[in-house]
């Protein structure tokens, strides 16, 4: 190799283009990376606060308003709350010994809870709710992630706690939930 | 005429300078837009630096779907890195060497898959798709089939200009092993174009 031909090359290689322009656009790709673990990140560590908070705030809430509302006045009440069908994530069912004993505690929630003062109901039936929503966020979350095994514990204990409350409400002590219901 | 010719040159000149000036004002809001996780933002960045950064993935891998993975790569590292940007470089710098990493990593990674497969692929590449013509196409050609270290090397230092400390410090190595290689790069290099009658 001579010096001429090394300068040259020198030259040529300066001369190389630098900047290529892709064939497609590749940004798309990139927002949808970017985009989505944003949303996956937040959506489970959102669902896992909220059922924390809320279901300390609820089991706590509805000791204190079954054993007060013990003394109210019985008055019939038509059913508000509903059970929608109980779901974990899309890959995963719950045991059929537990959704049993869900329906038959939920069926008899309305006649437990027309033992109690309308304002006890009240509060026992936005402490559900909210029991509920986080189970309903949770799963949200196990969509993204199904094999999760936090999510999966939170609402296994979400689920508990919803059975805990209505077997509180209802004076019934049967324990049916097992880990290997799943 | 000469004086409307040095005016004509003088206004053209500030011009150019204001462009620049108002592109790297524009470029470090977006950076710092970015940082605050505005994607319309780090989407002005992307166009900005992309043909800069496809084409250093493009040279480096040799292939036009490797190159448009590391180029998406890169611009998601960035993204997930963007905090710990501090301007002590240019974003372009910084930018770029994010690619070398991922393009490394990824030759690595598919060096490993090989071995692990023990698959036999066909090496040949197509022509790719530069903006280089006639005997810059035959250059970029020979770029190509050199060995990897010698390519990356040469690259970084005679493309685009960077210094071996700096283009050693982007491929994690001496700055006396990435003149070796580029010094064995020209060697391949001449080699190659002799015996395509290149008369650069």
């Amino acid at each position: 190799m001579n010096e001429v031909n090394d300068d040259k090359l020198a030259v040529a290689a300066k001369r190389l283009a630098t900047e290529i322009s892709p064939e497609r656009d590749l940004w798309p790709g990139i927002l949808g990376a970017i985009e989505a673990p944003r949303r996956g990140r937040w959506t489970p560590m959102l669902a896992q606060a909220a059922a924390v908070v809320l279901l300390i705030g609820a089991s706590s809430a509805v000791t204190y308003i079954t054993v007060k509302g013990q003394q109210g006045p019985v008055t019939q009440v038509t059913p508000e709350l509903l059970f929608e069908q109980t779901s974990f994530g899309s890959r995963y069912n719950l045991g059929p010994g537990f959704q049993d004993a869900r329906s038959t505690l939920a069926a008899q929630l309305d006649v437990q809870l027309a033992r109690l003062s309308p304002e006890s109901r009240a509060d026992i039936k936005v402490n559900l709710e909210l029991v509920q929503g986080a189970i309903f966020e949770i799963n949200a979350a196990l969509e993204q992630e199904p094999d999760n095994a936090l999510l999966q514990g939170k609402l296994l204990s979400a689920y508990y706690e919803e059975l805990s409350v209505l077997r509180r409400v209802g004076g019934l002590t049967r324990n049916v939930m097992m880990r290997n219901d799943i | 005429m000469a004086a409307l010719l040095t005016a004509i040159s003088s206004d053209y000149s500030r011009d150019m300078i204001s462009t620049t000036s108002d592109l790297v004002t524009g470029e470090a809001a977006w950076v710092r837009q970015a940082q605050r996780s505005d994607s319309q933002a780090f989407e002005s960045l992307y166009r900005l630096h992309v043909d800069k950064v496809y084409g250093l993935c493009l040279r480096m891998t040799g292939n036009v779907s490797e190159a448009e993975d590391c180029t998406q790569d890169a611009f998601i590292q960035a993204w997930n890195q963007l905090g710990k940007f501090r301007g002590d470089s240019a974003f372009a710098t910084w930018l770029h060497r994010i690619a070398v990493n991922t393009v490394l990593g990824r030759i690595r990674k598919s060096k490993r898959e090989r071995e692990r497969l023990q698959a036999v692929t066909d090496t040949s590449l197509a022509p790719l798709a530069t903006n280089d013509t006639g005997e810059l196409s035959d250059l970029s050609a020979a770029v190509d089939r050199l060995p990897d270290g010698a390519r990356h090397a040469f690259i970084l230092h005679a493309v685009y200009g960077y210094t071996h400390d700096e283009a050693g410090s982007m491929l994690g190595i001496a700055a006396g092993t990435s003149k070796a290689q580029v010094h064995r790069a020209r060697r391949l290099l001449v080699q190659q174009l002799k015996e395509q009658g290149f008369e650069a």
